[in-house]
């Protein structure tokens, strides 16, 4: 009998919210690595705003000790995969490390777009699925809708998936038992040429970049030279081990096994996820399959706000960067808000977490300007220019035609929603593919969207149409020509070109008399008239007018009111700083992001 | 900063409560208003113990330590005081008195509304000429307004007609300082309506007259109804249109507009008093009508509070009171104040432990102890309320006064605005745009700046 026998190397898939955090931790407490102390809810979870947000956007693997009721003692990898669209590619690495996936389904839920999303990506690694399902600790659980659902959306066998509640624990040592029966030992040629997979990497400023590894072959030890095949960058290794999930110092990693791996890598993108490591001295015949760059969809302008130093958000964005081989950024300069860099996402989600991170572990103050996608413009002479920044638009007169990304996007929803989310599909410039009934209540939408009709607030738009019970998943499939054109925003007269935006021709009136009226009711009154303007080229389209103040005072000012006078005076205070001057007009910092969040339901 | 000392006490009850009001209150009927008096005037004795001891501390005093406080002002508000009893009221002059020391020309108001004074021109003369047997000599009245439709309106209990049988009878047993509030932008209520009342309050004469723009506060009857649309604001374009003709009324009668909603009669009858942007070399200068009390909150000066739910500011602490009216009365019981002042007075010359003991016995809700900068930047944006605005001197004088103030070297101006720095750009915008005067004794709004005066106080936080 082989090592490799009392190994299972396993994910947890599951929709958002369907309990998979809670799943690693009641595992981790089970198996006892983690002292029960030192059990912060969601172990996995090792963002503040991953756990604010119920989501995992980071990876972190752990290793986990099972005693099986055949007596044998199983390790059990759990390799954590982030749970949102944004983050496909990262996910589809994580699940390549793995043999075998838990799927998760909350059993009151049933089958949503991401477990789907999730499963595909699971079984293009030809990776044995366990189902479960979980929170059946609530009333609401229906364990036999949900099987039903497994099987006819899915076509996987439900009719054994353990019943679980990741809250209570129930279940869950039936649950061990069947993922040491399902799901198989890894494979793997101890003896062949070092093949070792990145499935995630992270940037210990003692350590340099922590690689998290599956060896498919071969070992690796301390010392060893390794080669990163599709960067082809040279490391001496400092260190293996396993996750537990702190670090456990090991002798070698071996084949099957799953564990990190140092070296004094300076960067995460240094050790890019689905790279390929090989032993320099004899290096494997080709890398493992896979390897992506990390190609960025969604950008925008992040800018120091007013009386925030430029080298400070530098130093951020430098340290977000060496830990997030997704996240880039240049320098840029606008005119309304002066130096500041345009940054590049693998999404809008991806785009907050970094935004919140900077104001929250960075404490800066920044504004974000409107996300834009990535336009191919043509131009007359037949050269091609990637533009993502509105501003840099050639002249009208230049340019042949534009094409805009265009994503393929599954929408799965009740079937009593159907009607107004191809309403919504439609105003974003939607092209049905098809609708397939799922079950007789739940209906599957394809939809091909122009991604700029997504970025601002499609998915939001979608929620709120649906009661939160659409979900969504969406990948790029191509380029496309479009008609669109810029459109500008002026103030008092002044163009402000972080407010500039790329928008369809057809529906640019429409944009910009509701980009007027946003900015009317964010722009705080001033001492005279404002005239908001919206204008494509020289034309003006829409405009609106924020009226001049007359009256800010407070009649009272008595013995208790001084102090609370002064609050409101604080908060007046701190309220204008958050404002951004251009000439005379001051414009709060949110009107950047806000401004085109024109959901046409309101 | 005025060193100075005032005594305010909140009576929370009235007869009911008006519908634009966020005051605390209660219903007085059913009210426990003996157990009320009984715990405001053992609150009344323990903060006057505690301060005199304190006071004794500071002096260093070889003797027994204690040092009565003096006062320069009383001001009995509410609510409605008037709805207490003369026999309660006086149980409360009186243990102020027992426990203070009133300066001599202290300033001493009662605050009543019309139509709680008593049913009948008897009563009501009696009443009056008690609070006036027990010293007070500022009688300031809720008026509102004179259109008996409007004060329905408001909510208010009284009519026009009750305004002038108490307005005469007032000044019949002696009130020779009065005060009238009034208040406009009502809605529904026309710019000529808010004229006319303030035509027939000047008819009055009173010494004094507030003069209030309506402010919707969360939580009024008022309030419910504008959101659910059955009441419109007064437009702000309005608001300001009223106040400015009101400001120029009230001036022409001869009423300097000496903050930004109070005025106060001047020796002459007809012909402008002064207001906001005006020199002070007018050989008019100040009313000697001014509240003293009210004007304490705008220099900086002391003020202790008594009562559910009443502010002070002394010695560089502002505190608020519990509004948790049975906490209140349970703990302000004589037997249980006499303990621990007793306690107080054993361990007074103990540093360490003396603050503790305080904090057990006051029930403050809030407590803040202003640093210097909250002292100065109070100084502004209280001082920029009065027609004088706020000086350098003074300002300084307030960084100054706490112990922990740090010693001012150069002049005040220089001082003022090194502290202020960041503000210098701001407030001179405010002066290009006619809002503010900055001159080498210090800032002050015109009267336009008062329309926006919180964006320029708002500099100086």
């Amino acid at each position: 009998m082989s090592y490799l026998d009392n190994i299972r190397n396993f994910s947890i898939i599951a929709h958002i919210d369907h309990g998979k955090s809670t799943l690693a931790d009641r595992l981790i407490e089970k198996t006892g690595l983690v002292d029960a102390r030192d059990m912060k809810e969601q172990y996995l979870d090792n963002m503040d705003i991953e756990r604010e947000r119920g989501i995992t956007i980071k990876l972190q693997t752990t290793r986990l000790l099972y005693k099986a009721k055949d007596g044998h003692e199983y390790i059990l990898n759990l390799i954590d995969t982030p749970g949102h669209v944004d983050f496909n590619y990262e996910v589809s690495r994580s699940l390549a490390a793995c043999d075998g996936a838990v799927l998760v389904v909350d059993a009151t839920q049933g089958v949503e777009a991401q477990t789907l999303g999730n499963v595909y990506l699971a079984l293009d690694q030809d990776l044995e699925i366990l189902p479960v399902l979980n929170k059946m600790d609530l009333d609401s659980a229906r364990p036999e809708d949900a099987r039903a659902e497994i099987e006819d959306i899915i076509g996987l066998d439900a009719s054994e998936a353990p019943e679980i509640s990741a809250k209570t624990g129930q279940g869950i040592d039936e649950m061990l038992e069947k993922l040491v029966e399902v799901i198989p030992p890894p494979k793997g040629d101890l003896d062949g040429k070092l093949k070792a997979l990145i499935f995630d990497s992270y940037y210990d400023s003692y350590k340099g970049v922590v690689i998290y590894t599956r060896v498919f072959d071969g070992s690796v030890k301390r010392g060893d030279i390794i080669r990163m095949m599709n960067t082809g960058k040279n490391y001496e290794v400092t260190e293996v081990g396993y996750c537990i999930p702190g670090m456990l110092p090991a002798d070698e990693l071996k084949a099957g096994e799953v564990g990190y791996i140092c070296g004094s890598i300076k960067q995460v993108a240094d050790a890019r996820v689905g790279d390929t490591i090989t032993l320099a001295a004899k290096p494997a015949d080709e890398a493992l399959k896979g390897y992506k760059k990390a190609q960025s969809m969604v950008y925008c302008g992040i800018f120091p706000a007013e009386g925030e130093k430029y080298e400070n958000v530098k130093d951020a964005l430098e340290k977000l960067q060496v830990n997030d081989a997704a996240f880039n950024f240049e320098p840029e300069n606008s005119a309304a808000l002066g130096y500041g860099y345009r940054c590049g996402f693998l999404g809008l989600l991806h785009m907050d977490v970094i935004t919140e991170r900077l104001s929250r572990e960075f404490d800066l103050d920044v504004i974000t300007t409107l996300p834009s996608v990535v336009y191919k413009v043509v131009l007359k002479d037949g050269s091609v220019l990637d533009i993502q920044n509105p501003s840099n638009l050639p002249d009208p007169t230049e340019i042949a035609h534009i094409e805009e990304p265009i994503v393929k996007a599954e929408i799965m929803t009740p079937n009593d929603y159907v009607g107004s989310i191809m309403t919504l599909c439609q105003g974003r410039r939607g092209k049905m593919l098809d609708m397939e009934y799922l079950t007789k209540t739940r209906v599957q939408l394809r939809y091909e969207l122009p991604l700029n009709e997504v970025i601002y607030d499609f998915f939001d738009a979608l929620k709120s149409r649906t009661r939160g019970y659409a979900s969504l998943d969406y990948e790029f499939i191509r380029y496309q020509p479009a008609k669109l054109v810029k459109l500008d925003i002026l103030l008092n007269r002044e163009l402000i070109d972080a407010l500039s935006t790329i928008v369809p021709e057809e529906s640019a009136q429409a944009k910009g008399r509701g980009i007027c009226e946003k900015l009317k009711d964010i722009i705080p009154r001033h001492q005279f008239e404002v005239p908001i303007q919206a204008a494509i080229g020289q034309k003006i389209i829409a405009r609106e007018t924020v009226r001049a103040y007359r009256k800010d005072v407070l009649a009272k000012c008595y013995g208790g009111d001084v102090s609370r006078k002064k609050k409101l005076l604080e908060k007046q205070k701190a309220g204008k700083k958050r404002m951004r001057q251009f000439g005379t007009v001051t414009v709060p910092q949110e009107a950047f992001t806000e401004v085109l969040k024109l959901d046409d339901a309101k | 900063m005025a060193n100075k000392t005032g005594l305010y006490i909140h009576i929370p009850f009235c007869i009911r409560k008006c519908n634009y009001c966020a005051f605390l209150s209660f219903c007085s009927e059913g009210a426990p208003l003996r157990d009320y008096t009984n715990a405001l005037v053992n609150e009344i004795k323990l903060r006057a113990s505690l301060m005199r001891a304190e006071a004794g501390l500071r002096e260093d005093t070889s003797s027994d330590g204690e040092r009565t406080v003096s006062l320069d002002t009383v001001y009995i508000g509410g609510g409605t005081p008037s709805v207490l009893d003369v026999s309660h009221m006086r149980d409360i002059v009186y243990a102020v008195q027992a426990s203070f020391d009133i300066k001599k020309n202290a300033e001493i108001t009662i605050e009543a509304n019309p139509g709680t004074l008593g049913d009948n021109e008897r009563a009501i003369r009696d009443r009056l000429q008690a609070y006036r047997s027990m010293g007070i000599n500022r009688f300031s009245m809720g008026v509102q307004s004179m259109n008996d439709n409007r004060l329905r309106f408001l909510g208010r209990i009284h009519t026009a007609e009750d305004v002038e049988l108490d307005m005469k009878i007032a000044r019949e047993v002696g009130f020779d300082n009065i005060n009238l509030d009034l208040i406009f932008s009502v809605p529904g209520e026309s710019m000529d309506d808010a004229l006319s009342d303030a035509q027939s309050i000047v008819e009055f004469r009173p010494e004094h007259i507030s003069c209030y723009s309506l402010q919707i506060e969360e939580g009024t009857a008022f309030a419910n109804q504008i959101e659910r649309g059955v009441l419109t604001e007064v437009s702000d374009e309005e608001d300001r249109e009223t106040y400015h003709r009101l400001c120029s009324i009230l001036k022409s009668a001869g009423y300097e507009h000496y903050e930004i909603s109070n005025f106060a009669r001047t020796g002459r009858e007809d012909g402008a008093a002064l207001g906001f942007g005006d020199c002070d070399t007018d050989s008019l200068g100040k009313s000697i009508y001014r509240s003293k009390h009210n004007s304490l909150y705008w220099d900086m000066s002391d003020y202790i509070g008594c009562g559910l739910g009443a502010s002070g500011f002394v010695h560089g602490t502002r505190y608020r009171n519990t509004a948790d009216i049975d906490k209140y009365i349970e703990r302000y019981t004589a037997a249980y104040i006499d303990t621990m002042t007793a306690a107080t007075h054993t361990i007074k010359s103990d540093d360490e432990e003396r603050p503790s003991t305080k904090e057990h016995l006051l029930l403050h809700e809030e407590e803040w102890r202003n640093s210097p900068f909250d002292n100065i930047s109070e100084a502004v944006f209280t001082g920029l309320r009065r027609r004088e605005g706020i000086t350098y001197k003074d300002a300084v004088a307030a960084y100054t006064a706490l112990e922990c103030g740090e010693e001012v070297t150069g002049n005040a101006e220089a001082f003022f605005w090194k502290v202020f720095g960041e503000a210098r750009t701001g407030a001179e915008e405010f002066v290009e745009s006619g809002h503010l005067i900055i001159d080498d004794k210090g800032l002050r709004l015109t009267e336009k700046g008062i329309d926006i005066s919180n964006q320029i106080m708002a500099l100086f936080v």
